[in-house]
């Protein structure tokens, strides 16, 4: 079915209350969702796909932080959707870099991890230049850069995949972010490499289709959308004669 | 671009703790800011012109009409379906399931498929999906006792009795006016480019407008189909005196919580454009000028009639105010400090709804200078945190700018009194009493004041632990507070910051959050119906399509006179 941008917001910030997130986790989590969908990046169906995994979470779980200096930090997520209060690590490195000029940052053990270039769109909006990385699947080999400048509300990103595997490779369900004040770090393809490039999207690409969403609406899954609207209905109390009253209204308005 | 306002860096605001004070924010009234004013300034400034495409009407008015709004830049379509409505269906609530009509606004064409798209989804209002190049949603219900007078009036050869009008001022009123993106129709940031209705609400108010349009249009074809031999049109003089109604509960409050950045915006302009009146040499022609309208604005409040104590009660103390503000300024030359001394005058023998009158007047003598202020009554609106800022300068930035939630008790019960919900009938928003009624734990987060205090006593405990800690590291380890944190830090940035009430309050009147909007809107005649319920008037006074449309275009005068409309007052029975 098409819903707007708005409404696919407004449901998504009800639906993440309803599973028992917080407030502006939840704010986040739905905003990164229909970031994702307006820009043609996927964002339902990539809740969509974790979403019998968020409800089997525990929402009030933190990332742990493993390890951290003045400019480096690693956290496990716990095997989370990266829609919890992972934002969290994310503002961690954000602050980090501020102060030191630049930061990395480790989130291990999670997933829905596409979904994070929503939020990364508020620190590259509030002047952070920030690269997100990680591997999409081990056989073959995938790998993702995501790159914004700051200032940009719009990323660039490259999907490669490569050729050869190293031999001490393993299963990663981590990511990496580096956070630079005052640097460039887009992600710009290796040509001399044995990869095959699988996408590669502009800020002008990624502007374009979000204008075409604004006119045309965004196209989510109905049962995607059924699933949401239950969840969200967790939030609505139970109407009685009395609560009717609650609204303040007359009873009848033939005047 | 900078405006004249923007230049005058040294104006002196009025403190937040005065402005943003939920009881002062409820006597606001409309001014020359408010959307409706703006509205029709901008469409007779740019000629906006609209005709009638299709009117396929009934003799019981029912059917469908298309008008086509064409301005400098967009051609739009109004899509008006009205019907039959069981008297038993007839409801102004959020609940209600049909409406005497229910409209849109279209961009661009209406073809034969859009046509049928939206006559099975817009009669549905909300459990319809909305085609997305429909930019308002909407739909009104008649005022019968109105209607039925000015059919059995026109129809009969006589104009109704004006004294109807001045009882309840419209046909039709509102019960929803949905935009951005709701129930499938087109989001505001589509419309952040276009220069026709890129200001806050200026489509949804573009629509009720129309509405406006059509019921004169309908009343007129009813009396003609009853009696073409003696039916008569509306006078001129009580089509301007005709206004569109609206009628709204809680649902209003939700959006005044959960856009302080839109509303701190509309205040800080308004409270600028006023810092700017006061600011200007008073001269004779000014202080005169004052006058004709506290007249007017006394004659106006003099007419209103509600069947509400406490509203009757305000408004007497507004009309006995104006009487003696008129009196001082007869008395008061125009020295220098006059609208200060005015001002000053004001505050200690006016009611607070004279007061806010007063401020509402002056920033009409200045409509050269204020009017560009109307372009900044938009905002981009995201809540961001500043994870680096230190704990320590967060709990000083609650101390600062948010005392007032720290007055909050949390073992207080007459602190903690209401909850606000929302049901799961249409998702109505409602006010419950937290001892008594069930729900609680579902309950609607607007209480920021109470939360703003739970933060700070956290912060205390984390403070103590560590000293030079950041808000990030206070956000691990309560992450819970982000939301809060984040517009602590948002909104302490901002001149005026929050509404400054604490929600739970027993003592807490929702009508002064629907009366704080309904005046940005440019509402009049409030007739509150509970202390949560409120029927007002919007654009009663207001020109007609056919006086904005001129060949005169951007003549300054005509503009001026087009834009002199507000606290209108009922007309003579001999203009009629």
């Amino acid at each position: 079915m098409k819903v707007s941008f708005n409404e696919l917001q407004g449901m998504g910030r009800k639906a993440f209350i309803g599973i028992g997130f917080e407030e502006g986790d939840a704010i986040d989590a739905a905003e990164m969702v229909a970031w994702m969908e307006a820009h043609g990046l996927g964002g339902a169906a990539a809740l969509k796909k974790g979403l019998d995994y968020l409800l089997r979470e525990d929402p009030n779980e933190p990332p742990t932080l493993v390890y951290q200096d003045a400019d480096f930090s690693v956290l496990d997520a716990h095997n989370h959707s990266i829609l919890g209060n992972a934002s969290l690590a994310l503002e961690l490195g954000y602050a980090r870099a501020r102060a030191r000029g630049l930061s990395i940052t480790k989130i291990r053990h999670c997933h829905n991890r596409v979904l994070v270039i929503g939020y990364l769109s508020r620190l590259a909006r509030r002047g952070m230049n920030v690269t997100a990385f990680w591997r999409n699947s081990h056989e073959p080999l995938i790998e993702q850069v995501v790159g914004f400048r700051a200032g940009h509300p719009v990323p660039e990103i490259c999907i490669y995949s490569l050729e050869d595997i190293p031999d001490d490779t393993e299963k990663n369900d981590g990511i990496t972010l580096i956070m630079a004040n005052h640097v460039d770090l887009l992600p710009s393809l290796r040509s001399d490499y044995a990869l095959t490039n699988l996408m590669r999207q502009t800020e002008e690409d990624l502007e374009l289709q979000r204008d075409r969403a604004l006119v045309e609406g965004l196209e989510v899954d109905d049962q995607l959308w059924k699933t949401m609207k239950s969840l969200a209905d967790r939030l609505l109390v139970e109407a009685t004669e009395a609560s009717r009253g609650g609204a303040g209204a007359g009873t009848t308005d033939n005047d | 671009m900078a405006t004249q306002l923007d230049l005058q860096p040294q104006l002196k605001l009025r403190p937040a703790a005065r402005v943003m004070n939920l009881v002062r924010l409820g006597s606001l009234h409309a001014s020359r800011l408010s959307f409706a004013r703006s509205l029709v300034r901008q469409m007779a400034r740019e000629d906006w012109t609209v005709s009638t495409v299709r009117r396929e009407l009934d003799s019981q008015g029912h059917g469908v009409v298309i008008y086509r709004l064409q301005t400098p830049h967009h051609t739009y379509h109004g899509v008006i379906f009205s019907q039959h409505l069981d008297p038993a269906l007839r409801s102004d609530r959020v609940i209600a399931e049909a409406w005497d009509v229910t409209f849109a606004l279209v961009e661009g064409p209406v073809g034969d498929s859009l046509l049928e798209q939206m006559a099975s989804n817009v009669p549905l209002q909300e459990a319809g999906r909305q085609h997305p190049r429909l930019l308002v949603l909407s739909r009104a219900n008649k005022s019968l006792r109105n209607f039925d007078h000015f059919v059995d009036a026109l129809a009969s050869g006589r104009q109704p009795d004006p004294a109807w009008l001045t009882r309840v001022g419209y046909l039709y009123r509102t019960t929803a006016v949905y935009g951005n993106g709701k129930f499938g129709i087109a989001d505001y940031a589509r419309l952040q480019k276009n220069p026709d209705f890129n200001r806050p609400f200026s489509a949804q108010m573009f629509a009720v407008y129309l509405l406006r349009h059509f019921s004169i249009q309908q009343v007129e074809h009813l009396a003609c189909s009853r009696s073409p031999d003696t039916a008569v049109p509306l006078a001129a003089a009580l089509q301007r005196y005709l206004g569109i109604g609206n009628s709204t509960g809680l649902g209003m409050a939700p959006f005044l919580i959960n856009h302080p950045q839109l509303i701190q915006q509309w205040v800080y302009c308004r409270e600028r454009a006023l810092a700017f009146a006061r600011e200007q040499r008073p001269t004779e022609g000014t202080r005169h000028g004052l006058m004709r309208l506290l007249r007017r604005a006394h004659q106006h409040f003099v007419e209103t009639v509600t069947e509400d104590h406490e509203q009757t009660q305000r408004n007497l103390a507004t009309v006995a105010s104006i009487e003696s503000v008129i009196h001082w300024l007869d008395q008061t030359p125009a020295t220098p400090t006059l609208w200060d001394d005015l001002l000053d005058w004001a505050d200690d023998h006016c009611s607070l709804e004279a007061q806010e009158l007063i401020n509402t007047l002056l920033i009409e003598l200045y409509p050269d200078l204020i009017d560009a202020a109307e372009d900044d009554l938009g905002c981009e609106e995201i809540l961001e945190l500043q994870p680096e800022m230190r704990a320590a300068t967060l709990r000083q930035m609650i101390e600062s700018k948010f005392a007032w939630a720290l007055d909050y008790e949390p073992g207080n019960p007459g602190h903690n009194y209401w909850f606000w919900y929302r049901s799961a009938e249409k998702e109505e928003p409602r006010l419950g009493v937290r001892s008594e009624e069930p729900g609680a734990e579902k309950e609607l987060s607007l209480a920021i004041g109470p939360r703003i205090h739970n933060t700070y006593q956290l912060l205390d405990v984390f403070l103590d632990r560590s000293s030079r800690g950041s808000v990030v590291e206070f956000l691990m380890a309560h992450p819970g507070q982000k939301e809060c944190v984040r517009r602590i830090q948002t909104m302490g940035a901002t001149p005026y910051g929050e509404i400054q009430a604490n929600l739970w309050h027993r003592d807490m009147k929702p009508m002064h959050l629907l009366r704080t909007k309904l005046s940005f809107f440019g509402a009049s005649r409030f007739d509150p119906k509970s202390d949560r319920w409120v029927r007002v008037t919007l654009f009663q006074g207001a020109p007609l399509f056919s006086e904005l449309f001129s060949d005169y275009g951007a003549d300054k005068a005509r503009l001026a006179a087009l834009d002199d409309w507000s606290f209108p007052v009922e007309p003579e029975p001999d203009s009629l």
